[in-house]
């Protein structure tokens, strides 16, 4: 599904990502794990096209390269990204927002967009699902909302557009252990034999929701060592300071 | 032009039946404006916009009498649509239509012979230069205790037969107690290069509402100056919303004098502008007595080299105890080459009293952009979205809910 090789990023001269390789077949999870400021962000913004990075190697997706491709034609592919720090977007309405972005993608797809009543039935379905409170979604897209509300929010639009490959930034971090649970059976019940997942945390206790089929160490822009889920558990002990 | 100006104005004396009071007092503001001119920067009041340089950079040989014997065909296209309405119709400068189907004729007066004041204590150039042309006055009087049932559009229609004219129009409306008056202001201009100089004055008697949307959407060459002088008794409410976008270059001017007690006046605006235009917002609100409110809400998107100027002045007198004044400005400058001159004015001489204002502007967030990209937006849509929301809740203070919705058409901020 997804396949880097040799992934090299700078921002202003500055070295981030380098040397950087990860292949995540169909319906596998990966988790990376790594210290402030490792890159694991800037990986994600790369691989949903966000500009202003100097970069060179080769991402592949499904086969085909995807650097030439502009961030919404990734979304339309199938690549989505939770982010670390969802943004808040006054003066727009969350459930305007999610049926536009849901049938921009339907769209892309030669899909047929689905109409305000059969929507909202989905949205409804969804929200629930995630114990996510449906007055909010007439409220303004993440204004006002809690940072859990917020992470909350971005699980819901994943589940809406229902990605190939999901990048989740940090999604666990200023949960509530109740929200990480709801959030983390959101993620298995899309966990299918073709959805593939990119789970960026800093702790091991989201993993014991969501198995990962592998796990990876990223150190200044490089990932250092791989393993299984046990990986994370001596990452937990060790420390990234007496890793390795 | 000062040959042309006196050339016009003998010509417009000679062809017109005004009374000996009227010719007096346009003959004085006559010579005030020969003396003053159109104002520059060196004033106050325009330093960011400088009239002068403005009119001779966009208009050739501007001349000032207009002959309004002929009627003018009314191109009813314009009308707004899917909205029940009152009319008065401007075309070229000539009152085309009064049209009041909606409402009870012995509950309104329609007065248009023109009433000039003697002592104008004004040192408003724009004001001289229009008591000097004007020869088509309307006057409402809508009684005590009458709401009209229907908004009243006032249009101001140009046609392609206008070219480097300047248009004077004086137009007064008293609102009696308890009465009540929403007013759409509506341009269309097809015509070029004009100087089109509007001159409202607004009585606001005890317990009365007037709510005036002046709408500008339509692109077009002409100069523009519209003045409203507002004078408001006691627990009288002015909300005026300002769609400043399709002139080359406008000043809307709004002097608002809170005479009354819980008198309260309410200014809200957005500037969508675009290539070289260049529109001015400028306020003058006075709280002159106790408990009066006054809001101010001001959001511009500006892109191309436009230019959009926000001078709010509070003036709150030594008597005017608790005295509650907002005013906030805020513009997103689509590129390099824009301008956006915020001039916020307090000044306060009473202890007792709410003021705050704010300015802020910046450019559009490329984070933002990003997230709605990410979800499948273009580039295009993402700005516009994220536009949109950043003006709507200027449109949402907008406090009747038909004209807010035909606003929000006409902005295309419909979600
Ligand atoms: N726009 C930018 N300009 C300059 N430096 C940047 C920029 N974005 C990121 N960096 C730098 O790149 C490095 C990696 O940042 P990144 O956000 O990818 O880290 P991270 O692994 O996600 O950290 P965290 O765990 O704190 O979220 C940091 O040193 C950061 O300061
Ligand atoms: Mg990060």
């Amino acid at each position: 599904m997804l396949k880097i090789k040799n992934l090299k990023a700078d921002i202003e001269n500055k070295s981030i990502l380098n040397n950087f390789n990860l292949e995540i077949k169909p319906g596998e999870v990966h988790a990376i794990m790594g210290p402030n400021g490792s890159g694991k962000s800037t990986l994600s913004n790369i691989l949903s096209g966000k500009k202003g990075y100097d970069i060179s190697g080769e991402i592949l997706f499904e086969n085909k390269n995807i650097f030439e491709l502009e961030t919404e034609e990734r979304a339309h592919k199938g690549i989505f990204l939770a982010f670390q720090y969802p943004l808040e977007i006054p003066g727009v309405n969350t459930n305007i927002f999610l049926k536009t972005s849901l049938n921009a993608i339907r769209k892309a797809r030669g899909e047929k967009e689905l109409d305000a009543i059969e929507f909202l039935k989905l949205v409804k379905l969804k929200a629930k699902e995630l114990k996510f409170d449906e007055e909010k979604l007439n409220r303004q897209l993440n204004v006002g909302f809690s940072g859990g509300e917020k992470k909350k929010n971005e699980i819901l639009q994943m589940s809406i557009l229902n990605p190939k490959l999901s990048i989740l930034d940090e999604t666990d971090s200023g949960l509530d252990i109740d929200a990480l649970k709801t959030v983390a059976d959101g993620v298995n019940s899309l966990r299918k034999k073709d959805n593939s997942f990119l789970i960026i945390t800093h702790y091991q206790r989201l993993l014991d929701y969501i198995k990962p089929d592998y796990v990876h160490v990223l150190i200044n822009g490089k990932i250092i060592k791989s393993g299984g889920p046990e990986l994370a558990l001596e990452l937990e002990k060790k420390g990234y300071e007496n890793f390795n | 032009m000062e040959k042309q100006l006196k050339i016009d104005f003998q010509k417009l004396l000679e062809t017109s039946n005004f009374s000996k009071k009227n010719v007096e007092i346009k003959r004085k503001n006559f010579e005030n404006f020969i003396e003053k001119g159109f104002p520059n920067r060196r004033e106050e009041n325009w330093k960011f916009s400088d009239l002068n340089q403005i009119i001779s950079k966009n208009i050739k040989n501007l001349s000032f009498y207009n002959d309004l014997s002929k009627p003018n065909k009314i191109d009813q296209s314009i009308f707004i649509d899917g909205l029940e309405h009152n009319k008065l119709v401007f075309v070229n400068g000539r009152i085309e239509k009064i049209e009041f189907d909606y409402e009870e004729k012995n509950k309104m007066e329609i007065l248009d012979d023109l009433v000039l004041e003697k002592s104008n204590n004004s040192n408003n150039s724009l004001l001289f230069l229009n008591n000097a042309f004007v020869s088509k006055y309307f006057k409402l009087i809508v009684k005590k205790n009458y709401s009209l049932k229907k908004p009243l559009a006032i249009y101001n229609i140009t046609n392609k037969d206008l070219v480097s004219k300047s248009i004077n129009l004086k137009i007064d409306i008293l609102l009696e107690e308890n009465s009540s008056l929403k007013l759409i202001d509506f341009s269309n201009d097809k015509s070029i290069t004009n100087f089109i100089n509007i001159n409202y004055n607004f009585d606001l008697q005890k317990n009365s509402i007037l709510k005036n949307y002046k709408i500008d959407n339509n692109s077009n060459s002409n100069v523009k100056y519209s003045f409203s002088n507002i004078n408001q008794d006691s627990n009288s409410v002015s909300e005026i919303f300002l769609l400043s976008s399709g002139s080359e270059f406008i000043k809307n001017e709004i002097n608002c004098n809170l005479n009354g007690e819980y008198a309260s006046a309410f200014v809200n605006g957005v500037y969508i502008l675009g290539e070289t235009k260049h529109h001015e917002i400028k306020t003058n609100i006075n709280h002159l007595v106790e408990k009066t409110k006054s809001y101010q809400l001001i959001k511009g998107v500006l892109e191309d080299t436009s230019k959009a100027v926000y001078q709010g002045k509070i003036f709150v007198d030594s008597k005017a105890q608790k005295t509650d004044g907002y005013q906030l400005s805020k513009a997103i400058l689509l590129n390099d080459n824009t301008e956006f001159d915020a001039k916020p004015e307090l000044e306060i001489y009473a202890d007792d009293v709410k003021c705050s204002h704010g300015s802020a502007s910046g450019s559009l967030n490329e984070d933002s952009i990003f997230y709605l990209m990410s979800r499948g937006l273009n580039y295009q849509e993402a700005k516009k979205l994220l536009i949109n929301g950043f003006l709507l809740d200027v449109v949402e203070k907008i406090t009747d809910s038909e004209i807010k919705n035909l606003i929000k058409n006409i902005m295309s901020l419909k979600q």
